[in-house]
């Protein structure tokens, strides 16, 4: 057998590497910054953002006055001296204030509909995969369950009682105060029961998905050795579990909670364009689309209007979602 | 197999009946029943007319204990005494009460109770009033508003074949274009087909089904009539009158191919939402196959690359693919739903937003039940589908 030699090199004294040191939410950062799509939608949703958050100092007219030109005048109308930026709609109310308006409303609802349902999914499913046993068994059947019937009908369904009789609904009163001054919705009236109807009936159904995933990555974290050594290390089970496995099972659940984000405003939508949800005269881009439609033969700029911020918000979430999954994901070299 | 079927079998029944037991709470406790439509209808002429309400109490069964008016909503018994050998068993039964009796209870907040019965319902009351045959046999009481006093089944009966349609077709266009897409965007990774399907299907899911329907009308129905190209129609399920439309010639109201014009507009966008998601999971699904060992087996082994693909890599890639169709029948429901309203076509869903609008609560709940029966059969559908895509698995 012949021996094939190897030349060995000699070995040179090892060198300084200096690495910057950067802290995980620093690579992840870094990561996403080079997502052009995220970053792009990260701003347009910033002005969506800003515009709703100063929609009083914005909007040129009061959100329900009507008659304010004649109806359906285009967009760029002056009208008594005064310019209707996107136009009237079919009773002369200013496009440009309701969709201000709107944003505020849409995007809240949106927002404390996911961020809840987020939060129970988590809670539940975190608890399901820690405890298992009964917790696991119940949690798991109502998820199994809901998610195999066609659970949007039953939504419509519930959310349609709850939303013509708000008041069937105990909410607390300071639950009402709270949400009408950050949407600024008239407290005459049952604008702001119906409005927080919805985020509870969104929330109800919304967090399946959550918990899900929570509880299959709590399932795998669970098994690892570290847990085992903080737990012979004698940390409690809420310990373990707020500081080991919840932030292990982060990742997944940032970038579900973003597209939960957009879940909920296209269910929101759908609420309303179908005259079920969150209804007239209070604006949500939803119930302005569905009077779109209905004049749209004649008119047929009129549903961009409110279709273009819901179909940008919409793929914005989504593109983020996209934009953080591939941050936080550390296989994927960037 | 048959064991495994029995057991799923009995587990979608047991579904169904927490299903059924669910729509019963909300249709008795949805608001603007018949009683209140009554009492709203008449406190604006005159007062309400204790007889009336009394017919209507009988006539909806309102006057019945929760249990008894379940049962006779679900299976339309009990209609009577029992009747064994000629003669009446339990006829004496108290199954509800006509009217409160005048006991009045007033508790320290107010609250007035009225207990005892004056006119107690027995069992034997029952043989004199009309009953259903119940939900089991499709029987789902009257219409409300919508179409007032005629059989709820009968409303559905005229739209099921319509929406079957629109989801059927849509469903089938989807697979058959989404699997040879994403097999091509898989194979050819990074290619400028890849790229483009890639971003279109971004789009695809990203966007609601709500605004691609309306843009559809907006282009292809407004905007090409206006331009005088080959347009299609803005909605319905097929025309009133006679169409005369550039280059395609007149179309017939009512022919098959007005209801073919009618259905392209909403088959595709439909077909579009769930093209998006479905070739984005079979492209991923096998980009992991494709990276199996027993691929790198058959190539090494000399097997053509297209049997490769075809046989080896696609049957594993598929296996997934079942699931997501499983799973993916609840939404088909929830996306035709908003679909049929955007077009205004004359089916099940659409019926379904007019009765919610409309507070007809048996048609909606109706719906309900309809839809999550045929999403339990698909489920056992995909079960023994599965069984054909993977052969691993035994049903047991």
């Amino acid at each position: 057998m012949a021996t094939t030699s190897v030349p060995l090199t000699k070995p040179t004294a090892p060198t300084l590497v200096r690495t910057r040191s950067e802290s995980q939410w620093a690579i992840v950062l870094r990561r996403f910054r080079k997502h052009r799509m995220a970053m792009i939608s990260l701003g347009v949703l910033l002005l969506i953002f800003l515009a709703s958050l100063m929609a009083p100092i914005l909007a040129p007219f009061p959100r329900d006055a009507v008659g304010l030109a004649p109806r359906f005048s285009p967009p760029l109308t002056v009208h008594n001296g005064q310019m209707h930026w996107l136009g009237t709609d079919h009773v002369g109310r200013d496009f440009f204030t309701r969709l201000l308006y709107a944003a505020r409303i849409t995007l809240s609802v949106s927002f404390f509909a996911a961020t809840f349902a987020t939060l129970i999914g988590m809670t539940l499913g975190a608890l399901a995969g820690y405890f298992r046993g009964v917790v696991d068994s119940v949690v798991m059947r109502i998820v199994e369950f809901m998610a195999s019937i066609p659970d949007f009908p039953i939504l419509l369904i519930i959310a349609a009682i709850l939303a013509s009789r708000p008041e069937s609904l105990p909410i607390p009163g300071f639950v009402l105060d709270a949400m009408g001054t950050l949407m600024l919705l008239s407290p005459v009236g049952n604008e702001r029961a119906q409005v927080v109807v919805i985020i509870v009936v969104l929330t109800a159904f919304g967090w399946i998905s959550a918990a899900r995933l929570m509880r299959g990555m709590v399932l795998s974290v669970r098994e690892r050795d570290f847990i085992e050594a903080t737990r012979a290390l004698g940390a409690s089970n809420a310990r373990i579990i707020l500081r080991h496995v919840v932030p292990n099972a982060f990742p997944p659940l940032v970038v579900s909670y973003t597209l939960s984000l957009a879940g909920a405003l296209t269910a929101e939508t759908a609420l309303s364009f179908l005259g079920i949800g969150i209804t007239d005269p209070t604006p949500t881009w939803g119930n302005m689309l569905q009077f779109a439609t209905n004049f749209m033969l004649v008119n047929p700029w009129v549903p961009l209007i409110p279709g273009l911020p819901v179909v940008l918000a919409s793929l914005a979430f989504n593109f983020i979602g996209d934009g953080l999954r591939d941050a936080l994901d550390p296989r994927l070299k960037m | 197999m048959t064991n495994y079927l029995i057991r799923r079998f009995v587990l979608v029944f047991v579904m169904a009946f927490v299903v059924s037991l669910a729509s019963f709470v909300m249709l008795y406790s949805a608001p603007g029943g018949p009683l209140e439509q009554l009492i709203a209808m008449q406190s604006t002429t005159r007062r309400p007319d204790p007889d009336e309400v009394e017919r209507v109490m009988k006539r909806y069964d309102l006057d019945l204990n929760m249990l008894v008016r379940y049962l006779r909503w679900l299976t339309g018994h009990p209609r009577g005494p029992i009747v064994i050998g000629g003669q009446e068993f339990f006829s004496d039964l108290q199954v509800g009460c006509l009217k409160e009796g005048l006991a009045r209870l007033v508790y320290p907040d107010g609250r007035v109770v009225e207990i005892n019965c004056a006119k107690p319902v027995f069992l034997r009351d029952l043989a004199d009033r009309p009953s259903s045959n119940g939900v089991i046999m499709l029987d789902f009481g009257r219409s409300q508003q919508l179409a007032r006093e005629q059989p709820v089944i009968e409303l559905f009966e005229s739209r099921l074949g319509n929406t079957l349609l629109l989801m059927g077709i849509s469903t089938f266009l989807a697979i058959a274009l989404s699997i040879p897409i994403g097999i091509y965007s898989a194979v050819k990774q990074y290619s400028r087909f890849d790229y483009f399907f890639t971003t279109l299907t971004f789009f695809g899911s990203g966007m609601p089904t709500l605004f691609t329907g309306v843009m559809g009308i907006l282009v292809f129905a407004l905007l090409f009539q206006r331009l005088g190209l080959p347009y299609l129609p803005a909605g319905l399920v097929e025309s009133n009158r006679d169409a005369v439309v550039p280059l395609l010639g007149t179309i017939k109201a009512g022919s098959f191919a007005d209801r073919v014009w009618h259905l392209i507009l909403p088959v595709a966008v439909l077909t579009f939402f769930n093209l998006a998601g479905w070739t984005r999971f079979i492209r991923s699904s096998m980009l992991e196959v494709l990276r199996q060992d027993y691929v790198r087996t058959a190539r090494a082994k000399g097997v053509i690359e297209r049997l490769v693909i075809l046989k080896h890599a696609l049957r594993n890639a598929m296996i997934p693919f079942v699931t997501l169709l499983a799973g993916v029948l609840p939404t088909l429901f929830g996306g035709a739903i908003i679909t049929e309203s955007v077009f205004n076509w004359a089916g099940i869903g659409r019926l379904f937003i007019n009765a919610l609008v409309a507070s007809d609560y048996p048609v909606a709940i109706a719906y309900v039940l309809i839809s999550t029966f045929l999403t339990l059969i698909g489920f056992i559908i995909s079960d023994v589908l599965y069984t054909v895509v993977d052969p691993r698995i035994r049903l047991s």
